[in-house]
Formats: C-alpha cells, structure tokens, sequence
C-alpha cells in the first residue's frame, strides 16, 4: 500500500516542487495539497494521510497552529514542518507543537525525503541544529529542573493565538468572525481579552508582537545586491 | 519552435516546482537551472535562452546584478524576474535592470504561464508600460 502525503504550503511553486519531489519516490503518493493552515487541517481530517507535510509561514492559519489543532483532534498525526528558519524559537514551538520532523526549506530538496522516511519507519528526523538544541535541552533539565523553558509570558488560548493571526494579517473582527464561524460579538470579545493579557493598546502592539513570535512572517522588500536571503 | 528557458533560484524545492509548471506547457523547454546569480550569468552565455527566469535574493550575485549583465552579455535573452518582492521600487529596479517581466511568487500560479508568453513575444508583464521601452 502507497504512503499517502498531505503537502501544504501557500506558494504555488513550492508545493508543486514538493510535490513533484515526493511523487517521484516510489511506493508514496500525494493524496492532497492545502494551500493554508487551516485548510491543512480539514483535508488532514478529511483525508487521514500517512505523513503531513506543513509549511510554518501560512496565512489564516500558520504551520505550528495547525500541527497543534491537529495533534489534539488525533495525537497518531506524523507531522513534518518546514520553515525558513532555524532560529531557537521557531524549534522550541515546533518541538512543543509535537512536529516529528524538522526541515528547512533551503534544504528541503536534500532533506525532505529523508525525513518521511524517518517518519515512515516511526523515527524523528530534525536538522543538526535541532538536534543540537534537543540535547542541550536535555542535558540543562538533568541539571536544573526547569531551565530552557519561556518564562513569564501570557498564557494565551489557542483560539487567542488563531485570532492574534488573523488580526495580525489586517483582518477586521467582523473577518475574524467569518473565518474563525462565530459571532462578531464574540470575535471582540477574543480581541479585547488578548489586548488585556498582552497589555497592549493598538493594534501595531499586537502587530509587532505576532511578527517578534513567528505568528506571522514578514517578507522583506529591501535587499542588498551581496544579500544570502532565505526568504525567496 | 521550442522556447528555451533557463530557471535561476536558489531554493532547489522552488527550481523544481518552477521547471514542473513551467515543463508542462507545451513547446517550452527547460534547458537548464542555476543556484545563484553568477551561475545564471555563466549559463546564459553559455546557453543563449530564450528566457531566464530569475529570483532576486540569491547569494554570489543578486538577480538585478545578473539581469543587467545578462542584458548586456546578450541582449537577445529576455528576463523574467520571480520574486517574493512585492514592491514598486524592487519593480523599478528590475526595470532598470533590463527585466521584460516581473511576477510576484504568490501570484505564481495565476501570472507565471501569461508573463512567459509575453515575455517571449518582447512585450512588458507587471508593467503597466514597458520599462524596457524609453520613450513610454
């Protein structure tokens, strides 16, 4: 029987790249292609793939938000998240989010095949640096208990995080309301609790605050000519 | 007649969805694909294409820095620069740089097949004139 593969990103051409990528390893199939976090999770639960494959940077709904939802809808998930990036962070949510492979995109083409095999044979697969960061992780709890972890920030819902996304990405109440399937009233009410518990007062404050947490990517539009980016 | 098309980005994922999308139309041909920007000037002389398609953001040598001496190297390869810049000024700079077309990534799936054909014909895509064109 053929490892059937959900691949969601929200550009055309990279999915098509992954796509094209994957289809060509024998006994494995796309059986879907999502074109945003939200999107991922309907057709994950619709279609109940092998391996899903989750781009981090989408709109409506980001990588590590929908490895989340879907986790908690069926913990047997195995979800393979690709980013730009390898910043601390962005690893630490991906780890905690329950993502059992980790791979660039600028090595996708390299690594990607490698990690559902992994995940094919019931195995994790992460950069070097993951690797690196998990063990030293491990080592400071043998040590100290609690060190490595986030303190003191705001205890949000996950609700609150899909709507800090939304509103983050230019979106009115009333547009919250609609994608999120709740009342405008309820959607204000969402946005006022995480304006309390952020301590915020405009909307730039919860602006800055989802680009400074990877709730939202910004590309950028300056450039150097000696420029190595990541982003294209 | 074929068109020839040389692919240049430096994300090997996005070379292959660029080569399957564009592979699958016919009568194009995607003769060869470069990492960076001074590969893409290599092959271009090399290679003389009908079009290269360019990313900007590229290591060695930016998209712009290529695009102009691609232009200048031989005039008769046309560029299409693909990009993830949506900015008038970026626009501009290609522009200035001798690009034909220019398509931003996310819009890929809808303008990539169309600003090729125009670009193949010499006319201007993501340009409401040509920025290739003087007298405009």
């Amino acid at each position: 029987m053929k490892l059937r593969i959900l691949v969601a990103d929200d550009h055309e051409v990279v999915r098509r790249g992954l796509c094209t990528l994957l289809q060509a390893h024998e006994g494995w199939e796309i059986c879907g292609e999502a074109v945003d976090g939200r999107d991922a999770v309907e057709k994950a639960k619709a279609l109940k793939p092998d391996i899903v494959i989750l781009d981090v940077g989408m709109p409506n709904l980001n990588g590590l938000a929908a490895t989340r939802q879907l986790l908690q809808h069926d913990a047997g998930y195995k979800i393979i998240v690709l980013t730009i990036t390898d910043a601390d962070q962005v690893i630490r949510e991906a780890l905690d989010a329950g993502a059992r492979g980790f791979v660039l995109k600028s090595d996708a083409a390299r690594d990607l095949v490698s990690a559902v095999e992994a995940l094919q044979r019931n195995r994790m697969f992460f950069t070097p640096r993951v690797n690196e960061m998990v063990l030293a992780g491990f080592l400071d709890k043998g040590h100290n208990g609690s060190k490595g972890e986030v303190p003191n920030l705001p205890k949000l819902t996950a609700r609150e995080h899909e709507v800090i996304q939304l509103l983050a990405e230019g979106k009115s109440s009333k547009e919250v309301a609609c994608v999120l399937n709740l009342s405008t009233k309820t959607a204000e009410t969402h946005r006022s609790n995480i304006m309390r518990k952020l301590g915020f007062h405009s909307i730039r404050d919860l602006v800055v605050y989802a680009i400074q947490n990877n709730i939202i990517q910004v590309q950028t539009s300056q450039i150097s000519p000696t420029e190595t980016a990541l982003h294209s | 007649m074929t068109l020839r098309i040389l692919v240049a980005d430096d994300h090997a994922i996005v070379r292959r969805g660029l080569r399957s999308l564009l592979g699958a139309h016919p009568g194009w041909e995607v003769i060869d694909e470069a990492s960076d920007g001074a590969e893409a000037v290599d092959k271009s002389s090399q290679l003389t294409p009908d079009i290269v398609v360019l990313d900007i953001s590229m290591p060695k040598m930016s998209g712009l820095e290529a695009c102009r001496l691609i232009r200048r190297n031989n005039p008769q390869s046309e560029v299409l620069i693909v990009t993830q810049h949506d900015s008038k000024q970026m626009m501009r700079e290609a522009g200035d740089a001798g690009a034909r077309g220019y398509v931003v990534k996310s819009n890929i799936a809808r303008d990539l097949v169309r600003a090729v054909q125009a670009t193949s014909e010499h006319k201007p895509f993501g340009w409401k004139t040509d920025p290739l064109n003087h007298s405009n």
